[in-house]
């Protein structure tokens, strides 16, 4: 998120699309009901009409899929209208930028950008560049007037998105999209702001990362990015997804978004320069030229004393990937699938029913000589082996299952969607014989560390130099007890030397050796200071001598009044709750919206630090330079190596525009957009031998006509590991079912309540028909299409009479976005019959 | 003390169901096990194991819309409840200080008689034939807690509080009618409903039936008066005429 | 004790204090349900077991009541003129002197108290047996519970007259209920058709 969940409730008009936050959300709904008692308007675009549509203003059906194009005719209504918020966009965005006069849009190479390498399915992006001034700064045309700047490529971009268009190829009919054009850019004025929330019916697409991206040209046209009620907010489906995110789950960043070193980057120089941006405009303030700093500070919080400035500071200990390679959750199952890993830890996860494709997953799961099953109940996945359809005796897999207790069980921090670090206290002893995650890993390191000593192994050294100080050693050099309050501090960071501002006068200490760090703005890239995750260094920290532990901290004071509440818990970075806030005032510091008013320059008041006047007031700022318009201010969007919120965005493999394209798997013969029917640049997985039957898709195939989409619903929590061993949670949500539309139904000759099965061309599963009004048929182009929808939450093992059926992932394929490689599942083609 | 009471504003409710695993969880109601029909709602009615339900109302229409409406439904603890008047043990349903009407298990004796005078619907038996419902969290209320169900809800959509500051707050959000205001005496489980109450599933005029009221009002105090009014007629004519003692027997020869 | 007459059986004997026990157990319960008298859980030990001897005694008293038609129903059906005099002279209990026409076995307002007792006595236990077994059907347990509480006050106007009038306003009545016989001049007094018919 950039804003927070309480700040939804500053918003005048919320848009919800890609998310059902009532559902899966429930009390982010608490903020959106304030703001509709307010006079805010909650519009919801769904294929489905959700428990969260049941509250809007305004409702608009969709087909599952076609965001791009319902974003794009909203793109070209806001331009046509003149609409957006003219000195933002000038002033704190790209699209006064010119770019390389060779540059094509999707307009001209039908459906496609300039560059494109079919073999390859890649892009050569040097097109895809600004026009350089003899400073090395971007040429700019603040009229916004020279047919290369990027407004005006972003115009010719969407041209194409008409109404009539978008409409053929969504299913909305056209005053709907009308309305919700017409309400959601109402707040291109100063004195409104909108928001956007989505959660996985954005990212679970082939294009998912482009749907996120052409909502964020919209934000930023209608300036609505940085201030109160505004931004574009990801939804987090688990409390403490955005935490686990924060600390480097994903293969390919670690902690504090820092990428994976890769193979070619032999030393940490070559990592530091490959990975630091470089601008030569002094106003922008370019944080990643930090970079150095936080990857030195966490070498030195994880390899202590041994990290050293001869050695590197043990960057060559750090895992790296090969050059171009992708560890992403596809393609780790599609290895194991192809037999290349011997053993897999599942920890806290149930790919056999949470993996898109689940099918295929299980089979991969039995080429495994070994699997440990961390989570708190055995799951489908732990007994795969026993599953429906698996003969136990065919498969060689050794499954362990670890028991791990619950999140009350334990003492630590969670880090929610508003990026608010959070600590809580353990309720009760973990039951039976399970253990916290972190004392699991503390059994396992000290097991694998004693495995080397007697028996020795390969590249020791990262196992050997890596700092465990959790806790009080035994005899032995084992931690007995993780005190998860030194993992916390780690984290955080300390001072390992006395830290000394030198560009003071005079020099000023700022921080004493052995203590904990006070801000990230003291790291070092000397060695001096270590820090396990630089964007949370000030979570737990010292002031005067004194240890604080921030995330404690639950103080309900809210100056402000927009419920910033800045003594509750602690946010990163740095405690700001509403990030990029710099864009929430002109460039004089002046608020757009004195009434929301996230920070202002108070211009006459001594800043306490340097005693000299002109200080920032509210929300900690992005940064303490003076406004923009001062001589010594700062652009905004200080994460942007030139400052400015990037409408052209040439980051994305498919385009620095979002372009509409089908799903892999459509109802539709061709693309009404363009004639490049499917994302160009994913991945596209083929089985490995010509009968092989996992990787195979159907699109426009009579025997699979209708669309699905998958969705979790309130009652069950992820796959339903934890809800369905729960009866009173099964009692709301028994069985799975699937929702249809009543035309179907007659179609189908189905009633109400009847058992039906739904099948796609991986699998089949059964499922209770709701026959609802809440779905209708879509009008696309000239045809009807059906548009149907699975919850994902149930499993074959629990409820044990199997009752409950089993995981609609079953029928999902293995094809994911082209950027993050998350897999498709909220639109694909199934067929539905009785059953 | 004042009377307390519930403010339930569908308006607001999202229909996730927290209330109803709440108030299964405080008051340890087991899960039942139940099957999807084709619909959210489940399970379809009351149960001695369940409190309290969201009900889930499909409005299709053409010109509005799509709509879908969510409301939960549970004892409303009526100021003149039918249960408590009917119910032929003392102390199986009472009024708690806060206007709850409460039930203890040990005194019900199972006579299922409550759920006749009941303009709602709503007491159910457990296995062994004792009241289950709603008591308005009783044992929470009296130590000053909120109800489970209040208290868990995300969106506010079940307030407990003062009931005229509850009335107060509804109207101030353009309720000119808060079902259950008056009905009854007042109902402890108010409603602010823009729509008409039926389209909920809800009695637009909630009454005791008739017979409950007769019975109440006329037979129960005829039943004193019958009996005492025959022992003083014995005792009148015992004192006038005296005993038909034998002697004074003639026969018609 | 030789001129005694046998007024009633062995069997009716037990049959009577079936009803009358059965029933006092029930009327006592009954108010103590109707009022919410606490003071019968001295006598009961709780509203639950109160309610089981009242739903007890209440088969008790049906099934008493259904043997009472084999020793009453019949003489109670047989009305005649002798009964319509009995009636113009209120059987006697309003003057010492009247002198009221020969009877049978039980005289005219024992007849009529019979069949009223039946009726009302049928109702009130099958309406009992209605709310307590037909719970659910709200229509019907309404009914049922109107009608059980109908008939109750009925009973409790009727039967404290009949305990009078069998005990201190006729003296030596009361010793049916004990020894089931009477001297054959009491019965010669008040019962002459019968008497006659036995041949005395
Ligand atoms: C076959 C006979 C009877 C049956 C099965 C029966 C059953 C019942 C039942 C089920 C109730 C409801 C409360 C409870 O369950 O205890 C009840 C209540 C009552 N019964 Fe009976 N009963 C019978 C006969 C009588 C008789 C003969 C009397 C009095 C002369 C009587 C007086 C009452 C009264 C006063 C109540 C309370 C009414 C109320 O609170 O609704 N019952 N009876
Ligand atoms: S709603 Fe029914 S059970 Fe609840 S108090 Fe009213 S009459 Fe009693
Ligand atoms: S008040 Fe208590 S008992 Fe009643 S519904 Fe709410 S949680 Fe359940
Ligand atoms: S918790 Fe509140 S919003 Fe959710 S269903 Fe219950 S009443 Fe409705």
């Amino acid at each position: 998120m950039t804003n927070n969940w309480i700040d939804i409730k500053n918003s005048d008009v919320i848009l919800v699309m890609g998310a059902n936050p009532a559902e899966n959300h429930p009390v982010s709904m608490k903020w959106i009901l304030k703001a509709k008692e307010r006079g805010a308007k909650l519009v919801v675009v769904d294929p489905r009409f959700t428990r969260t549509a049941a509250k809007a203003d305004i409702y608009a059906a969709m087909r599952s899929g076609t965001d791009i194009a319902f974003l794009g005719g909203m793109i070209k209504y806001i331009i046509d209208h003149h609409l957006f918020f003219k000195e933002y966009v000038v002033d704190y965005t790209n699209a006064a930028f010119l770019v390389n006069p060779e540059f094509q849009c999707a307009d001209e190479l039908n459906g496609l950008f300039s560059g494109y390498d079919a073999k390859t399915r890649k892009y050569d992006k040097k097109t895809w560049a600004f026009q350089m001034d003899e400073k090395g700064l971007p040429k700019k045309d603040p009229s916004l007037k020279d047919p290369h700047c990027v407004f005006q490529l972003l115009k010719r971009q969407y041209s194409r998105y008409t109404r009539d268009k978008v409409s053929q190829i969504t299913g909305t009919p056209k005053n709907k999209l009308l309305e919700v054009y017409k309400i959601f850019a109402s707040t291109g004025r100063k004195d409104r702001a909108g928001t956007e929330l989505y959660a996985m019916g954005w990212t679970q697409h082939t294009i998912g990362t482009q749907n996120i991206k052409a909502m964020s040209i919209i934000q930023l046209l209608l300036g609505n990015i940085g201030i109160a009620g505004g931004g574009i907010n990801a939804l987090r489906g688990e409390s403490n997804v955005q935490g686990s995110t924060d600390h480097g789950l994903l293969f390919n960043s670690l902690p504090g978004y820092l990428p994976v070193a890769n193979a070619s980057w032999v030393d940490l120089k070559t990592y530091i320069d490959k990975n630091t941006p470089k601008t030569k405009d002094p106003k922008s303030v370019n944080w990643w030229s930090n970079r150095g700093k936080y990857i030195t500070s966490y070498l030195k919080a994880l390899y202590g004393n041994s990290a050293t400035k001869e050695n590197d500071f043990g960057y060559s200990w750090l895992p790296k990937l090969d050059e171009g390679m992708n560890c992403s959750w596809l393609m780790l199952f599609d290895q194991m699938f192809n037999g290349q890993f011997e053993g897999f830890f599942a920890w806290g996860q149930n790919p056999a029913c949470s993996g898109s494709n689940a099918g295929k997953v299980r089979k991969a799961l039995s080429k495994l000589k070994w699997m440990v099953n961390v989570n708190l109940f055995d799951n489908e996945t732990g007994s795969f082996w026993r599953g429906p359809g698996e003969n136990p005796s065919d498969i060689q897999t050794e499954v362990f299952l670890l028991p791990a207790c619950s999140s009350i069980e334990k003492e630590g921090s969670i880090t929610n969607s508003s990026r608010l670090a959070q600590w809580r206290y353990k309720a009760i002893d973990p039951v039976g014989e399970s253990m916290p995650d972190a004392e699991i890993m503390n059994e396992l390191y000290f097991r694998v560390k004693s495995l080397y000593r007697r028996k020795g192994g390969m590249f020791r050294d990262p196992i050997f130099n890596l700092t465990w100080d959790y806790g009080e050693k035994d005899t032995k050099g084992k931690v007995k007890k993780v005190d998860i309050h030194n993992v916390a501090k780690e984290i955080n960071g300390y001072y390992l030397e006395d830290v000394i501002d030198n560009k003071a006068n005079p020099p000023k200490l700022l921080g004493k050796k052995g203590e904990l760090c006070a801000t990230f703005v003291h790291l070092q890239d000397n060695g001096a200071t270590s820090c396990g995750n630089w964007i949370f260094s000030q979570s737990y920290t010292q002031k005067d001598g004194k240890i604080i532990n921030m995330m404690a901290r639950r103080k309900k004071t809210d100056a402000t009044g927009l419920g910033l509440f800045p003594e509750w818990a602690w946010c990163w970075p740095v405690n700001r709750r509403i990030i990029y806030n710099r864009a929430s005032v002109d460039p004089l510091g002046r608020p757009w919206d004195p009434q929301r008013a996230v920070i202002k320059w108070n211009a006459v008041k001594l800043d306490p630090n340097t005693k000299k006047p002109g200080v920032w007031e509210g929300d900690v700022p992005d940064g303490p330079a003076p406004p923009m318009a001062d001589e010594k201010g700062k652009y905004p969007f200080i994460m942007r190596a030139d400052g400015m919120g990037a409408i052209f965005g040439p980051g994305l493999a498919e385009g620095p525009f979002p372009e509409h394209y089908e799903a892999l798997e459509c109802p539709l013969p061709a693309n009404l957009m363009s004639g490049q029917r499917i994302n160009p640049t994913m991945k596209i997985f083929h089985g490995k031998t010509k009968d092989s039957v996992e990787d195979v898709f159907a699109s426009c195939d009579i025997r699979f006509p209708y669309v699905a989409t998958t969705y979790r619903i309130s009652e069950h929590w992820q796959t339903g590991v934890l809800t369905r061993h729960q009866s009173w949670q099964l009692e709301m949500a028994p069985q799975q079912f699937v929702e249809i539309s009543e035309e179907l139904a007659r179609t189908k000759g189905l009633k109400n309540g009847d058992k039906v099965s739904v099948t796609s061309i991986r699998g089949k599963i059964w499922a209770v028909a709701i026959v609802t009004s809440r779905l209708r048929p879509f009008k696309i182009a000239n045809s009807v299409v059906h548009q149907i929808g699975l919850p994902w939450c149930f499993g074959w093992q629990f409820p044990a009479d199997g009752s409950g059926g089993d995981s609609s992932n079953l029928l999902t394929p293995t094809i994911g976005d082209a950027n993050t490689m998350i897999p498709e599942t909220k639109a694909f083609m199934v067929n539905i019959e009785k059953a | 003390m004042t009377r307390k009471a519930l403010l339930i504003s569908p308006e607001i409710c999202i229909g996730c169901r927290g209330c109803q695993t709440a108030c299964k969880e405080w008051n340890q109601l087991d899960g039942v096990k139940t099957s999807n029909a084709g619909s959210f709602e489940n399970p379809p009615d009351l149960i001695p194991a369940l409190y309290n339900r969201i009900r889930y109302v499909e409005v299709p229409t053409e010109a509005e819309g799509q709509r879908w409406l969510f409301v939960s439904q549970r004892c409303m603890h009526c100021g003149d409840a039918g249960c408590m008047k009917i119910c032929p043990a003392p102390g199986a349903l009472y009024k708690t200080p806060e206007g709850a009407v409460a039930f203890s298990k040990e005194k019900c004796i199972g006579c299922k008689l409550c759920v006749t005078a009941c303009p709602f619907d709503v007491p159910r038996y457990d296995k062994d034939g004792k009241i289950s419902k709603c008591h308005l969290c009783s044992d929470r209320i009296s130590q000053g807690l909120p109800p489970a169900c209040a208290k868990v809800c995300p969106t506010g959509a079940i307030r407990y509080g003062e009931r005229d500051d509850l009335i107060a707050s509804a109207k101030k959000t353009g309720h000119e009618k808060v079902y259950g205001e008056m009905d009854l005496t007042g109902l402890g489980a108010l409603y602010a409903f823009k729509d008409a109450p039926r389209l909920y599933g809800m009695n637009e005029n909630p009454a005791i039936p008739e017979s409950v009221i007769f019975w109440n009002n006329i037979l129960k105090p005829l039943s004193y008066l019958g009996l005492g009014g025959a022992v003083a007629l014995a005792l009148i004519h015992y004192v006038a005429f005296g005993p038909k003692k034998n002697e004074e027997v003639t026969r018609d020869e | 004790m030789s001129n005694m007459i046998r007024k009633a059986g062995p069997f009716e004997i037990v049959n009577h204090w079936a009803l009358a026990i059965s029933f006092f157990a029930l009327v006592l319960s009954g108010f103590g349900f109707l009022f919410h008298l606490e003071q019968m859980n001295a006598l009961f030990g709780s509203f639950s077991r109160m309610r089981f001897i009242h739903n007890w005694a209440g088969v008790i008293f049906m099934v008493s009541l259904f043997l009472t038609m084999f020793t009453y129903l019949p003489v109670s059906l047989r009305l005649g003129s002798d009964d319509i005099g009995w009636i113009l002279k209120a059987g006697g209990y309003l003057s010492k002197k009247a002198v009221v026409p020969p009877q049978d076995i039980i005289n005219t307002g024992q007849k009529l108290y019979y069949l009223v007792f039946l009726l009302t006595g049928s109702a009130i236990s099958a309406s009992g047996l209605g709310i307590w077994f037909i719970a659910g059907v709200k229509k019907w347990v309404l009914i049922s519970h109107l009608v059980h509480n109908i008939s109750f006050d009925l009973l409790v106007t009727i039967i404290p007259l009949h305990i009078y009038l069998g005990t201190l306003a006729n003296p030596g009545t009361f010793r049916i209920m004990v020894y089931g016989t009477v001297p054959l001049e009491w019965a010669r007094k008040r019962h002459e058709k019968w008497v006659r018919r036995m041949g005395y």
